[in-house]
């Protein structure tokens, strides 16, 4: 009898145990980056009249939200420079070149968040943003986060905009030419529960 | 985007600095003795680098970040060095060719270092792949050294060190029309420096009675290394093609031509200018095909912008405004 108390006592622990285990993982969403329902894109002045539009095509990424702490969530993406698409292949060629993106010295950019605070409608994400080489700490203002079931399938999105100066990670100012020095990076992501 | 006249202006330059550096070398020593015509020629040539290079607008980092910044930063102040260490009479001639091998074998993977060739999740070369054509274009240069240092010691002469600025230039203007424009323009000093070293070495060495001239070393040292790291990198980081590439590479070896000819013992006047000759015909041909490619790659930019030159011409504009304009077309 007394053995049977005894064994259900450490089964009620360990399922006591295990429920607590399950909580704290799951208490962190991870999501993997949905490359069909999300697009980095960025504009920049030509000859500062107009905007010249791009994108990239091939973006990799994951991020973890924890709702009821949300300065462990975290965010991470990763851009192919290769995938660069401006609607033009010669002009895309000559950007993949070392004057400008440097594919083949610097084949990614990329976002790796280093702290997170919520705020209304989003997240504020600091992180250490690596463009050509040069690595620098940048804060992004994501705005969503609102989870969505879609055929069993969770969803969370965030929108957010950047605006970097090409000079100031590394990029040639004489190679700047007709496009202007400042770029602005839009990012619309879609996340899948893993 | 390209400006010729920075271009002529850090070229002038570091003609100028070689030429004086050397003449005033020999106006104070006499530069009779082969060593020290032979650092003299280093000096020249790493002083019109230094100032040729300063002029253009490179923005150089230390510590380098990308394959042009690794030869200009490492790899040719390591050629120097090589070839200063290699011109002390007590190294022997075969530790002077192991220092050139080495640095022949390290040359490769210094220009990819860091590269997606070499490193990194997505990597292009596997181990094996990548072992391999290092060590096939470590030695590919080490055999251009060893076969242009031979024939210039078999026959003495400038139109050797003449066809490495010859091939090196038509490099830059085939990287820049590839769409790397300062990868192209990093060859305008060089070439200039080689020229001008060369004419002097020959001056002085003439004046002073030398039948050899013991400055050629240096300059083929610095030729054959900066014309090799500069298609290289055209053709790993930029868009020459491999064809190209070799094209480039092995154009100054047509000099060997007039040798296999039996045209040796020819007079000098003859012999120099034919071997040129030889040279320029595949660099030409290099040219052609890399500005064929350049126009056709440019045409679908250029066709949208007829109407407005066509504008331009009637309103009087020059032609340097269509050019700029249909530079900023592009983007």
């Amino acid at each position: 009898m007394r053995q049977m108390f005894s064994i259900g006592a450490m089964t009620l622990v360990a399922g006591m145990l295990i429920q607590g285990t399950g909580d704290s993982c799951s208490a962190a969403d991870e999501y993997d980056y949905d490359l069909v329902h999300s697009s980095v894109s960025f504009k920049a002045r030509h000859l500062g009249i107009s905007w010249i539009h791009g994108r990239f095509n091939e973006v990799s990424g994951k991020f973890s939200l924890d709702r009821t702490d949300p300065s462990k969530s975290t965010f991470a993406l990763t851009i192919k420079t290769a995938s660069v698409d401006t609607a033009n292949k010669a002009r895309d060629a000559h950007l993949r070149q070392p004057d400008y993106f440097d594919t083949k010295q610097y084949p990614t950019i990329e976002f790796r968040s280093t702290s997170t605070k919520a705020i209304k409608g989003g997240y504020q994400v600091t992180g250490d943003f690596t463009m050509h080489g040069t690595t620098k700490k940048i804060t992004l203002v994501l705005m969503g986060g609102k989870e969505h079931d879609f055929k069993k399938v969770k969803r969370v999105a965030f929108s957010t905009e950047l605006s970097v100066k090409r000079s100031d990670y590394g990029f040639d100012k004489n190679a700047i030419g007709p496009i202007g020095d400042q770029a602005l990076i839009i990012i619309d992501c879609e996340g899948v529960r893993k | 985007m390209p400006d010729s006249t920075v271009y002529m202006e850090a070229m002038g330059a570091a003609v100028i600095v070689s030429t004086v550096w050397l003449l005033a070398m020999s106006a104070v020593r006499t530069l009779s003795n082969r060593p020290s015509l032979r650092l003299s020629c280093l000096g020249a040539l790493a002083g019109g680098l230094v100032v040729g290079y300063g002029m253009l607008p490179l923005n150089l980092a230390w510590p380098p970040r990308n394959g042009l910044e690794r030869l200009l930063t490492l790899v040719i102040p390591a050629a120097l060095l090589v070839e200063l260490v290699a011109g002390c009479q007590r190294v022997p001639t075969a530790i002077a060719w192991l220092l050139r091998l080495s640095l022949c074998l390290s040359l490769p993977r210094i220009l990819l270092h860091d590269s997606v060739y070499l490193s990194g999740s997505d990597r292009v070369w596997d181990v094996w792949q990548a072992s391999g054509v290092l060590t096939i274009c470590g030695l590919m240069v080490w055999g251009m050294w060893i076969s242009l240092a031979c024939l210039s010691d078999r026959s003495p002469g400038v139109s050797v060190p003449l066809a490495l600025p010859m091939a090196t230039v038509c490099s830059g203007v085939t990287v820049m029309l590839a769409g790397y424009v300062k990868g192209g323009a990093a060859a305008f000093p060089m070439a200039a420096v080689l020229l001008a070293t060369t004419l002097a070495a020959a001056c002085v060495s003439k004046r002073a009675g030398q039948t050899h001239n013991p400055g050629l070393a240096p300059i083929i040292a610095i030729g054959v290394v900066g014309l090799f790291g500069l298609v290289f990198i055209g053709r790993f980081f930029g868009e020459v093609s491999t064809g190209r590439a070799l094209g480039l590479l092995l154009a100054p070896h047509l000099c060997w031509t007039t040798e296999c000819l039996g045209l040796r013992y020819q007079k000098p006047w003859l012999v120099g200018p034919l071997r040129l000759l030889l040279v320029a015909i595949p660099l030409i041909a290099v040219l052609v095909l890399a500005k064929r490619d350049f126009d056709r790659e440019m045409a679908p930019l250029l066709a949208n912008l007829r109407q407005p030159t066509d504008h331009h011409q009637c309103e009087g504009g020059t032609e340097s405004t269509m050019r700029a304009a249909s530079r900023s077309q592009r983007y």
